[in-house]
């Protein structure tokens, strides 16, 4: 009845030595800690946090692009590190954050495109210039516009070639770290809705990494809720949006600023500690932030309390 | 009595190829927020940057009417804008770290305009510098004055410059997208505090965002603009409530709003980009993205009344 | 409708009369290099004790037959300066092409690869940094003997450190970009992320550094061949026609002076033209 497994990550850390200057001790930083999840076939995790909370470091280390300091991280019933690259370029793709920095400056568009078909190494010219050419229209990109360079289109263009990039050899999953948070309203609606559209059509699973809620409210089917390095709340989406319960998801949906007028700034409540991924503090990672903390919090580490479908880390909830 | 900024017909050009302002009017009254919003490119942040006189060499600014106090600020000399500058109007912009200097301490940085600008001791200016930063909720202000800007995060750079601006008690402070760089719930933080302190102080605030969730939480008024033209201009619930304009219409649909999204539905969309706009361009600038579109479109379009201050540049009747 | 403008961007570096200069100059020398044999009026070699240090034709006694008048060998100097020119951008070229070839090989890889290769990469940048490249060159040339290959070799073996240094940092910030990790992600080899989205993003560096080592490598090619440890007689190098004029300089002072300024105007214009590329691939970059 349940999905079979797309990714499953257990138990993965991820630290940092980060060196401040010449003198001073290297730190470590701790980006992921200890993480557990996976997302079932055809689902959409969508993971929001923070700038320096650590969101972009699992998209990075489920797509081999980074090792992890342990745990094990398997897509499809397979160990990432042990994949040969090719193999795992056929099952899973990235679309980044800036379009700018994503697409080769100097490249045309079509042979963008066309790299990875051509690093597969088993398709002949006029099979990956056909399947080029789909992939364009696909994503909405004219022929012509498969002849110019990056640097002539515009940012929405820019990340429909990035998605072209990343479908073009078919993958089953597509891990999205921030797709259109360098994108205007209007064209990330568009970004959007072609991510949708092609997840629909072809069956892809998705990791969608956002610092936007309403983004991820539009396209998750599940949310993760990550603060300093650790999922501090997993819960299907409408049971998150509905009822949240760690201190933490309500206090980030607290601060979005729908476009109600007349409501006013909330009070977020979360006072002016910021969170320091070098310096976690003992006990629930959140407590020195969290508006409703006891003394125990800074001493007794959460436990993770299950809830059908994810679970939250919080010593205050029942 | 004169309003305390008028802005009409404003012009701006960089070297005669791109028009990056066409004739945008607006007015900013005492003790009013008034919100220019609009995507990258539509020339919000050069209007901003023309008002203060800030431009990049090469452009040329132009305007029917740009008065401070009743006062023309055409053709006043450097010196004497320099001296309106940071005196009576002042600015923050997006990126906090780039516009604070990192070679030089909180303290000195904020004591250096108002020495400049009124004649009052180094003592006095340390005291009102660290009044001003305990006023923008930052906690041991006689700390922060002695650290470097890099000691500070995100969201306190933000806050020291906010304090800055507020120095010499301008009258009117301009604020180019001052929460874009910030996380949500800083983000919110931050607002809350431009919110208490425009009433309080009955400042002047001309803030610039893209973002229709802040300006629908802050604004007196709202002007929309798009490739260098205020389309729409109207109170923000009256724009909320019944926005005129199609661009305004496409611009609300596109939002994705917590609580309120339906997913498996596609998210509303502008076709299109933004367009490139020369010199000597006629009709209007959205057209070729708009479904109301017709062959008048080409040519001049009126500006309609609907109903009070509300207007908006459209052949569609009111 | 196409919309996309071509760029408009400013080109600082061409809109500079020094770069046209420079180029003027750097293309100039290029021409006497490749079309030598067809542009000089006498066999460069050829001696004629009879007409020994004729006068340039701005000096008066002068030998219509030889513009630039004569060497103490009755050798005519026009030839011989534009045989030197030859010799000195094939030197300049080469050299540069063979420490550019180590040098941006082991930048890429020390670069891109990061940890003990980055190590072992900036280990031999500091050595060869701590070497004095005229010495280690004249005691190379003194033990083996003077040749033109000998030459480019211990100069290109001597002169990639710059290479290495831009090379190394260069890929370091480019292979944080995006487009690097997508290509990864893509199953690109390594070569492929190497000759096809770093290096071409590196190059317009590169070509900068280049044009300083051309003209790095031909005044140390003159200062070597002004010791009599470079280019073997009778070949026309400046470096060695200043060398033997410097006996006759008193009586017959233009015989040092052309190759002199020669020298100059072509080193000068190869740093000219490098400022330029640099400012223009500069501008572009931001």
């Amino acid at each position: 009845m349940t999905a079979p497994i797309a990714i499953e990550v257990k138990g993965v850390r991820k630290t940092f030595l980060v060196k401040d200057g010449l003198l001073s001790k290297p730190r470590h930083v701790v980006a992921v800690d200890d993480v557990s999840f996976s997302v079932p076939q055809g689902g959409v995790l969508g993971v929001v946090g923070e700038s320096g909370c650590g969101k972009s470091t699992p998209a990075r280390l489920i797509l081999g692009l980074l090792e992890p300091s342990a745990g094990e991280i398997t897509v499809e019933g397979q160990k990432i590190l042990a994949m040969d690259r090719k193999a795992r370029a056929r099952l899973i793709q990235p679309v980044f954050q800036d379009p700018f920095s994503s697409l080769n400056p100097l490249t045309r568009v079509r042979d963008i495109v066309a790299m990875p078909l051509i690093a597969q190494g088993t398709l002949d010219r006029a099979t990956v210039t056909t399947r080029v050419e789909e992939m364009l229209e696909r994503v909405g990109l004219s022929r012509e516009q498969g002849t110019r360079l990056p640097t002539e289109l515009s940012g929405g263009q820019r990340q429909r070639v990035a998605i072209a990039r990343a479908l073009v050899l078919r993958p089953r999953i597509v891990v999205c770290d921030e797709p259109t948070s360098a994108l205007d309203v209007s064209v990330q609606a568009q970004i959007l809705n072609l991510l949708a559209e092609l997840r629909k059509d072809l069956g892809l699973t998705y990791l969608f990494i956002s610092h936007n809620l309403a983004v991820v409210e539009h396209v998750a089917s599940d949310v993760a809720v990550m603060y300093l390095g650790r999922f501090v709340e997993r819960q299907p989406t409408e049971t998150l949006f509905a009822h949240p319960e760690h201190p933490y998801t309500k206090a980030l949906l607290a601060s979005v600023l729908t476009p109600e007028p007349g409501l006013g700034v909330p009070d977020v409540g979360l006072g002016d500690t910021l969170p320091d991924p070098a310096n976690i503090p003992p006990g629930c990672r959140f407590h020195p932030r969290c508006p409703i903390a006891e003394p125990r919090c800074s001493v007794e580490r959460p436990p993770l309390k299950p809830r059908p479908g994810g679970g939250v880390e919080c010593l205050l909830v029942p | 009595m004169s309003a305390l900024l008028e802005v009409e017909r404003l012009e701006v050009d960089f070297g005669g190829k791109v028009a990056a302002v066409r004739g945008t009017s607006f007015t900013v009254e005492r003790g009013e927020t008034h919100c220019l919003v609009g995507e990258s490119g539509c020339g919000k942040s050069v209007t901003a940057l023309s008002i203060m006189d800030l431009l990049a060499r090469g452009a040329r600014r132009r305007a029917q009417r740009l008065s401070f106090e009743g006062n023309d600020l055409r053709g006043l000399s450097d010196k004497a804008m320099a001296r309106l500058r940071g005196n009576e109007m002042a600015m923050i912009f997006q990126e906090p770290m780039t516009s604070l200097n990192p070679a030089y301490t909180v303290g000195s940085q904020m004591t250096e305009g108002l020495r400049r600008h009124r004649k009052v001791s180094q003592r006095e200016a340390t005291d009102r510098a660290a009044d001003l930063l305990a006023r923008v909720g930052i906690t041991a202000p006689g700390l922060r004055l002695g650290q470097f800007p890099h000691q500070l995060s995100g969201g306190l750079r933000q806050r020291v410059m906010i304090a800055m601006a507020l120095m010499c008690e301008p009258k009117l402070l301009i604020a180019d997208e001052p929460t874009t760089a910030l996380d949500v719930t800083v983000q919110a933080q931050i607002l809350r505090l431009l919110a208490t302190l425009q009433r309080d102080l009955g400042l002047g605030l001309l803030l610039i965002t893209h973002d229709l969730g802040i300006v629908a939480r802050i604004a007196t008024r709202v002007s929309v603009m798009y490739a260098g033209e205020v389309v729409e201009s109207a109170a923000t619930a009256d724009l909320f409530a019944n926005p005129k304009h199609p661009y305004t219409q496409g611009l609300l649909r596109c939002v994705p709003v917590p609580g309120k999204i339906q997913r498996d539905q596609p998210l509303g969309s502008i076709p299109g980009t933004v367009p490139r706009i020369g010199p000597g361009f006629e009709g209007c600038a959205f057209r070729e993205r708009c479904g109301f579109a017709d062959e008048t479109c080409a040519h001049a379009v009126p500006r309609h009344n609907a109903g009070g201050t509300h207007d908006f540049l459209c052949r569609l009747p009111a | 409708m196409s919309t996309a403008a071509t760029v408009a961007g400013p080109k600082r570096g061409w809109r500079n009369a020094g770069t046209w200069i420079g180029a003027i100059i750097v293309g100039a020398a290029a021409f006497c290099a490749l079309f030598a044999p067809l542009l000089v009026p006498h066999d460069p070699f050829a001696q004629d004790l009879g007409k020994r240090l004729l006068v340039p034709f701005w000096m008066e006694g002068t030998d219509p037959q030889h513009l630039l008048g004569t060497d103490q060998l009755g050798r005519d100097y026009l030839a011989r300066l534009i045989y030197g020119c030859r010799i000195s951008m094939t030197i300049g070229v080469t050299v540069s092409i063979v420490s550019g070839l180590i040098g941006i090989t082991m930048g890429i890889l020390g670069g891109f690869m990061g940890g003990r290769v980055d190590d072992a990469v900036l280990f031999a940048i500091t050595t060869r940094l701590s070497l004095p490249v005229v010495l280690v060159a004249l005691a190379v040339v003194g033990l083996l003997g003077s040749s033109m290959t000998l030459l480019v070799l211990t100069l290109g073996l001597l002169l990639w450190d710059r290479f290495a240094v831009v090379a190394r940092s260069t890929t370091m910030q480019v292979r944080n970009l995006d487009f690097v990790s997508a290509a990864w992600c893509a199953g690109c080899s390594r070569f492929r992320i190497l000759t096809r989205e770093v290096l071409p993003n590196i190059a317009s560096h590169l070509v900068v550094v280049a044009t300083l080592e051309i003209a790095l490598a031909i005044l140390l090619e003159a200062a070597l061949s002004f010791l009599g440890l470079g280019v073997p007689p009778p070949l026309p190098s400046w470096g060695l026609m200043i060398s033997e004029a410097k006996d006759y300089m008193f009586f017959s002072p233009w015989v040092i002076m052309i190759p002199g300024v020669a020298l100059f105007v072509l080193v000068l214009g190869i740093n000219l033209l490098g400022d330029g590329l640099r400012d223009a691939f500069g501008t572009r970059e931001r």
